[in-house]
Order: structure tokens, then sequence, then C-alpha cells
């Protein structure tokens, strides 16, 4: 594998950025994104557009057969059973909200629990909380422990009798720990727990298998993934799908509007209501063909070994303290240096081309535990290289050297 | 962009070992601000005497170096100031870190100005204004008893 080569294929790396060479290291925050799928949404509003399911023309036709056919590449690529059990949204963020909110209208009852981790991203806590709010269920917490993982053990632990759902994050973009999400599956699942998985960092970084993995529903974040905005995938059983009522109300998702009653549509349009992210849908199918053009497991070793690169490098440079050292850990990078706040590391960065994030990364409950108002986090994507995480220490060096450290 | 700018000595010395970190005690106005999008918090402590003079400032929270000098430089040049000194001095300040080349405020000695105008190096730095400016909006909201938190939006 080239990375010289796939790295072309991603045109911000021409630019200059502030007169530097850009050195992303952004990505669990959102991808870059490689020219096809850049073109293919040019190519689409230019020479195709036309809205999906509404019309006989031969645009809305085309249209919706190139929609339809991203379902199938998505179906295909995390190897889910039925091309119905896709679902797009328009984000992770909102595919999460819809499982609490069906659930929560016609699952979850007052007093039942739901069990989450301290890692979560406030998208996979908010819509539960709220379901605290109307509903009275309880959330409990599984810690991590030293290293910033999530046990099995610990999960188990935290199951008590009333747990009906527990919903985790299938990779931290904090600490970077991967969760073991099917064996937490199986014990779930043999207490009659639904599964939820958060796969926003899942996605981009490891193979997706969702018959064997084997949850009840899985959000996928299309922008993190090399993927365009505004798009999300939910993946759930269809048992599920067909069992919920539907989130939101409008065109698309009927099957009869009458004066005093309406029947809903089939799925997958059940849970597709409105003009959806037509020209991004299209143009997912494209990142999916470029994942697939390298082939994941590359991916994962190429990732692998600039995350050992860049651990070694950061914990030999004195001052630094990464978080989390989990045994089975995907590309991110979250640290702190001991006399300099988090903001001021970004800011260094940035002037020489740097790009990470600084802040509690949506993690608040984690940062608390932590007992750290924030941290700074490099995130490696594929067009990444090992030059990059030197240019990343050589930043953090100058960073030192403004501060006197 | 100039780093050097920005990271002047005395932000870095400021931000290092930040005067009036404490809670003052007596204190009879104060308010809270917080930066949702950092995570960064502050706690304005104020002190007004019979004659509405500011007698101690001080603050507790954290941040980065930019907002604790910020603070740091704010609580110990408005000792001594009534409420209307202390506001024109926030607007002066306000007025810099967005567009205005220098601070007018008759309020402000020289040696004060100088000190503030290290801070204008964050013009250049849109998403770190905010840092700079905190404390400043949550100062403004102790004087003015607001009980609700005081959020940036720049
Ligand atoms: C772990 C995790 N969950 C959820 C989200 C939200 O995803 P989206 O931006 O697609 O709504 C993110 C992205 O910030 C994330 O990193």
């Amino acid at each position: 594998m080239n990375i010289d080569q796939i790295k072309k294929e991603f045109p911000i790396f021409d630019e200059k950025i502030q007169n530097n060479d850009l050195v992303y290291l952004d990505s669990a925050n959102s991808s870059q994104k490689p020219k096809i799928v850049v073109d293919r949404i040019n190519e689409f509003y230019t020479k195709q557009f036309s809205n999906v399911g509404r019309s006989v023309h031969y645009l809305a036709v085309a249209a919706t057969n190139l929609y339809e056919n991203t379902r199938s590449s998505v179906q295909k690529y995390i190897n889910a059973k039925d091309k119905n059990e896709i679902v797009f949204t328009k984000g992770a963020t909102e595919a999460l909200n819809l499982v609490a909110n069906t659930l929560g209208q016609s699952y979850l009852q007052e007093g039942d629990e739901v069990l989450i981790t301290e890692l979560e991203h406030h998208s996979n806590y908010v819509p539960w909380h709220f379901l605290r709010k109307s509903k009275n269920i309880k959330i409990n917490f599984a810690e991590i422990n030293e290293e910033g993982e999530i046990t099995l053990e610990e999960i188990e632990k935290k199951i008590t009798p009333k747990t009906k759902l527990i919903s985790i994050t299938h990779l931290s973009n904090v600490t970077g720990a991967i969760l073991p999400v099917k064996e937490i599956t199986q014990l779930a699942h043999s207490k009659g727990i639904i599964v939820v998985v958060d796969g926003c960092q899942g996605a981009p970084h490891l193979k997706l298998d969702m018959q064997d993995l084997g949850c009840d529903f899985y959000a996928i974040s299309c922008h993190k993934m090399y993927g365009p905005t505004g798009l999300g995938v939910l993946y759930g059983k269809k048992k599920w799908l067909e069992e919920l009522p539907p989130y939101q109300g409008g065109g698309g998702m009927i099957n009869e509007v009458k004066k005093d009653r309406i029947s809903y549509g089939e799925l997958p349009n059940k849970y597709e209501a409105g003009t959806m992210a037509t020209a991004q849908v299209i143009a997912f199918d494209q990142s999916i063909k470029f994942l697939e053009s390298i082939g994941i497991e590359n991916v994962m070793k190429h990732e692998a070994d600039l995350v050992e690169y860049g651990q070694e490098l950061l914990q030999k440079n004195n001052s630094v303290k990464l978080i989390g050292n989990p045994k089975n850990k995907g590309g991110v990078l979250s640290f702190t240096i001991e006399g300099v706040h988090p903001h001021d590391i970004a800011t260094i960065l940035d002037e020489d081309g740097v790009a990470i994030r600084a802040g509690h990364h949506c993690c608040q409950i984690l940062h608390d535990k932590l007992n750290i108002p924030a941290s700074a986090r490099a995130s490696v994507g594929i067009y990444n290289t090992k030059e990059d995480l030197d240019q990343l220490n050589e930043s953090i060096n100058n960073c030192k050297k403004i501060f006197n450290l | 962009m100039n780093l050097k700018e920005l990271y002047q000595e005395i932000i870095l010395e400021h931000g290092k070992n930040p005067r009036n970190l404490r809670k003052t005690e007596g204190f009879n106005k104060d308010a809270k601000g917080n930066n949702p999008l950092c995570g960064d918090n502050v706690h304005v402590y104020l002190k007004l005497n019979g004659q509405k003079i500011v007698e101690d400032a001080s603050f507790e929270g954290s941040g980065c170096a930019i907002s604790m000098a910020s603070a740091s430089i704010m609580t110990d040049l408005i000792k001594g100031k009534n409420e209307h000194e202390a506001k024109e001095i926030v607007e002066d300040f306000l007025g810099m870190i967005k567009e205005n080349p220098e601070l007018k405020s008759k309020y402000l000695n020289e040696d004060e100005k100088t000190k503030l105008m290290c801070l204008s190096g964050v013009k250049q730095y849109p998403m770190r204004v905010k840092c700079a400016t905190l404390s400043w909006h949550t100062m403004v909201s102790a004087f003015d008893e607001k009980t609700e938190e005081v959020k940036t939006e720049n």
C-alpha cells in the first residue's frame, strides 16, 4: 500500500494552509474527502440531479436507483443481513436520537435501566437523558479502568435485573479504547438486553460485520468515513425497525393518509421522512468504494502502526502525558502537557499547519472522571504518515519552548 | 498570524502565576461564566465598599493561558474603580479586542493600558477571542447581579 499515492487522492493536501503543508490530525472529528467523493457530488448536481422516490420521470428514476445503490453498498460493507436494515439519517447523532426516541415511545418503561459508559460522546448520553426526563428511566455508567478501557467484566458488574439496554461506543474518541462489543452483545443478549453501538469511530477504522458483531443497532457517521457531511447511517435489526414506531412524520414515510387515519410506509422509507441528503448518499457510495479499494485490513494495519509510532514518540517526550493506554487501541492520541492548556497547544501547533483538536471532545463525563477540564487530541486517518507524527512531536517541542518548559 | 504577539512574556507569566486566583472573603457580588465549547469556566468575586468602590476582586477557574492572564490582569486593575469606571474599562477592552487599535478610557493609566494591550494579539485568532473576554463579561454580570451563567458567543 502506497500512502503517498493514497494521499494524492485527497485534493486538500495540495493546498497550502497558512503557507504550511497540512498535517491533518483531526480525523476523529471529521475526515478529509477523496476527490472521487467531491467529484461525485458535483457530477450528480450538474448532470443527474432529481429528487428521489417521488416522480416517474427519467432523472427521478435514475436518482432513486443511485440512492438505493448506496444502501446496497452499505449493507454489503457492514455485512447486514437485509438491505432494509440500512436507514439514512443526517448523522450519527440523529441515528442515536432515532433509536432512543422510538425505543422510548414503545419499549422502555418507567424504572427501566439503560447502561452506558463513561467514555460516551454526548450524542450517546443526551438522547438517553431525554428519556430519563420524560419516562423516568435510569441511566447507569460503566466505569473506565486505569488504562481508559471498558471491560466486559465492568459491564457485567453494572448489569442489574432492570437493565433493558446497553449503549456503548465501539471505539473511544478520547482514549482510543476499542470495546469488546461482540462479547458484550453476547452477554447482553443472554439476559434479554438490547445493544446499541455508537460506531462513529469504529466504522472508519475497523472491520464491520453486523452479523458477527450481533448488536441490535449501530450508528455510523459518514463524514468521519471519508464521506460527505450531513449524512449518517443507522443499522438496525429488521425485527426492531419493523416493530418500532416511526421517528419523524412527513412525506415519503407514509402509506396512506386520510383525515381520520394514517398508515406508515414500509422499511426503509418508514424512517426516511422528507427529502433526504440525496447527493451525499449518492456520493457516499464512492467513500465505500475508496475504502474497499484499499481494503480495511490494510487500513487497520497502517493506522495501528501509526498509533504505535505516535504513542512511543509522545511517551518519550517529557511533560507530555497520554490519556489512556488501552491494549486494544484505535488511531487516537489524546494528551496533556503539564503547564500548557490544550487550547494553547492547539493554537501553537496550528501555526505549523498541524491540525489537532482541543477541548473535551464532547466527552465531559470522561474529562470530569480524569479530573481535567480539557485535553489535546491528535487522531489519524488513512492519509497520515509517520512524518506527520514527527511534525506533531516537533511542534509540541516548540510549544514547550514558548512556555519555557 | 504572529504567535509571539499572542504569547508574550507577560501573558505567559500571568497565565502561570495568575494574580487574585482565590475567593475574596466577604465578597458582595459574584457571577459565573463558562465557555461551553472548551469547557473553560470562571467565577468572579467582587467586594465593593460603602462608596461602591471595588475593594477587592478575585476569580476562581481554569482555562488557557489567555483566559487566565486576562482574568488576572482584569482583577488587578479593577481594584479601586467604581462600577461606572469598571464598566467603561470593560467596554474599552472589548472594543480593543475586537477592532479598535488602542485603548481610550481615561480610567486607565499608561501601565494598565500596556498590560491590556498585550492581549490584543488574540484579534488574529477569532476562536480565541472568547478566551480573553469571558472573565470580563462575567465581571459585568457580577456588577449587574445576574444569576444566570455567562456563556461566551464571542
Ligand atoms: C464517538 C462519537 N459519537 C457521535 C458523534 C457524532 O456524530 P455526527 O457528527 O455524525 O452526528 C461523534 C462525532 O463527533 C463521535 O466521535
